[in-house]
């Protein structure tokens, strides 16, 4: 078996300027002797998927979800490791750089699994070559991942629930009103119905494809998903506008006033949203900023009235 | 009151977890964070019916002014899970104070501007708190990466949900201060002006929010999409022939 890479972390070959390890504490230990490899079970890789979900509890730009990725594949480098030197090199190169999506991760976290397990087995496998497959799988999906699931996802599922909202219509009166449950339900089902899917599948399918990285990438079809879900947003949100305008014409009718009222508040209506939209065309991701100057800007026109 | 406070305090840290651990479950959305808040925070039992309609306008206008697509390295760091908790505990607390001083004639709205306009003010500051957390995670990191190189698991992992704990602690804190200080500004400003509070104003306020949300909205949905604005054309025909076919068959 290779040993190249193991002997990174011992003291006497540290780089130039690395911080010095801190010592364990408690008793010292006995020098350690080489164990027998262990074969992993399901029961670790459940145990690192589940903490995946902690990935990003120490996220810093220099590492990025190195040490989440690290810490939740100690129960198998614990597994597969009995010895504590072999056990802190395969740690402490986990710790470092990783950048992917969270809710991808998982694949990464199979896939370098299988690979720590070959190479605890004795079969050859060095650390580098870990760490680039680690990249090689960990890079795209993020590159996928967040236009997916944070430019498309996300925001598609906040409109699904605002939607539950104008297509519920209001609510009796006289009683609770049910939306405020089942529009965030709305929500919630609409992005973990595709999200909770592609988190737990992905340990299997990284473990099962480990080498063969390209296969994992190919199988998600995510850049063909994202336009499939954009146009939906699109769609959706022309159906919210359509509803506020049957909401308004609804009120009208009620009234019994006639348009003039409607007419009064789509005028301030109209003058917001061009505002905005003409400010968010400047700063596109000034949201809140463009909302809080024009609200103050409104309260003071509204002076007037 | 003080009930309330802390309920809305644990529910504010669980939101920071979901969004800053990695969770992701989409439990820290405006949305679902304003109507949680409705459920937890208990007004009079007049007041009731009310708690739960505001949350749900509070948390829509809030979704959609704090959705932003663009990528999170592109975004600014706010804090959109505390927001709607923070925006909706402001409107039912701040309408349960002052109901009597400040008659919410326009149905409500009052109460749902000051919701909106407290969950903005407090994404921005809570954007600040979250910086907190930022400092203390890379000096976290250094070490964590010493206790890897030692090989001590145990200590490794007792940092790790440590910085978990802190997020935590951070969100919920952040809620709690948060809400106070805003509460505490609108039970003493709201008074003052109590004479410039008309329904006409409100409903001003309310219409402007409305179309920046909606500006918001547009930009996340039809900005950069293929033929986005003939899809948002087919779902407005959708939306109208659906309605004119319930219409008839209810007639």
């Amino acid at each position: 078996m290779s040993d190249e890479g193991t002997e990174g972390i011992a003291p006497d070959s540290r780089p130039e300027g690395a911080p010095a390890p801190i010592p364990a504490r408690g008793p010292v230990p006995a020098p350690s002797t080489p164990a027998a490899p262990r074969p992993l079970r399901l029961r670790d890789l459940g145990a690192a998927a589940a903490r995946l979900l902690h990935l990003q509890a120490l996220l810093t730009p220099d590492r990025m979800q190195g040490p989440g990725f690290a810490f939740a594949m100690i129960p198998v480098l614990r597994r597969l490791y009995p010895d504590r030197d072999r056990l802190a090199e395969a740690l402490a190169r986990h710790t470092s750089y990783v950048a992917t999506h969270p809710l991808l991760a998982g694949y990464v976290l199979g896939a370098a699994a299988r690979l720590e397990a070959k190479r605890a087995a004795g079969q050859p496998m060095d650390g580098a070559r870990i760490d680039a497959i680690k990249r090689a799988l960990a890079s795209p999906l993020a590159a996928w991942g967040d236009p997916f699931f944070w430019v498309v996802l996300r925001p598609l599922a906040g409109l699904v629930g605002v939607l539950g909202i104008a297509a519920f219509g209001p609510a009796d009166p006289t009683a609770p009103d049910l939306r405020v449950l089942l529009c965030p339900l709305l929500l919630l089902l609409t992005y973990n119905a595709l999200a909770l899917p592609a988190r737990w599948s992905g340990v299997g399918a990284g473990y099962a494809s480990a080498e063969t990285p390209g296969d994992v990438l190919r199988s998600l079809r995510l850049a063909e998903w994202r336009e499939v879900l954009e146009r939906g947003g699109a769609f959706l949100f022309g159906g919210l506008l359509a509803l506020l305008g049957a909401g308004l014409h609804a009120a009208a009718l009620a009234q019994g006033s006639g348009y003039g009222p409607v007419v009064a508040a789509l005028v301030p209506l109209t003058l917001g949203f061009a505002a905005a939209r003409a400010a968010l065309r400047r700063r596109a991701s000034a949201n809140v900023e463009v909302a809080i100057t024009l609200l103050a800007l409104a309260g003071l026109a509204s002076l007037a009235l | 009151m003080i009930i309330d406070f802390l309920r809305i305090a644990f529910l504010g840290g669980m939101l920071s977890v979901d969004r800053g651990a990695g969770w992701n479950l989409l439990l820290s959305q405006p949305l679902v964070g304003a109507s949680l808040a409705g459920a937890l925070v208990r007004p009079e039992p007049e007041l009731e019916l009310w708690a739960l309609r505001i949350p749900i306008a509070v948390g829509a206008l809030l979704q959609l002014l704090l959705t932003n697509a663009a990528l999170p390295a592109a975004q600014r760091p706010h804090d959109t899970a505390t927001a709607g908790v923070v925006g909706s505990s402001v409107a039912i607390l701040g309408m349960s104070h002052l109901h009597a001083a400040i008659p919410s004639s326009a149905g409500g709205l009052l109460w749902v501007v000051v919701g909106v306009a407290s969950g903005l003010v407090a994404a921005v500051a809570g954007g600040w708190v979250q910086g907190l957390h930022r400092l203390a995670s890379a000096a976290d990191t250094r070490r964590a990466a010493q206790l890897a190189a030692a090989g001590d698991t145990g200590g490794f992992e007792r940092l790790y949900l440590l910085s978990l704990v802190r997020l935590f602690g951070l969100g919920a804190l952040w809620t709690w201060c948060g809400t106070l200080v805003l509460l505490a500004g609108a039970l003493a400003l709201l008074p003052r002006f109590s004479e410039f509070v008309t329904t006409r104003r409100i409903g001003f306020l309310f219409a402007v929010l409305l179309g920046v949300a909606l500006a918001s909205a547009a930009e996340t949905h039809l900005r950069g999409v293929r033929r986005g604005g003939r899809w948002a054309l087919a779902g407005a025909a959708a939306a109208v022939s659906l309605l004119l076919a319930l219409t008839r068959g209810n007639a």
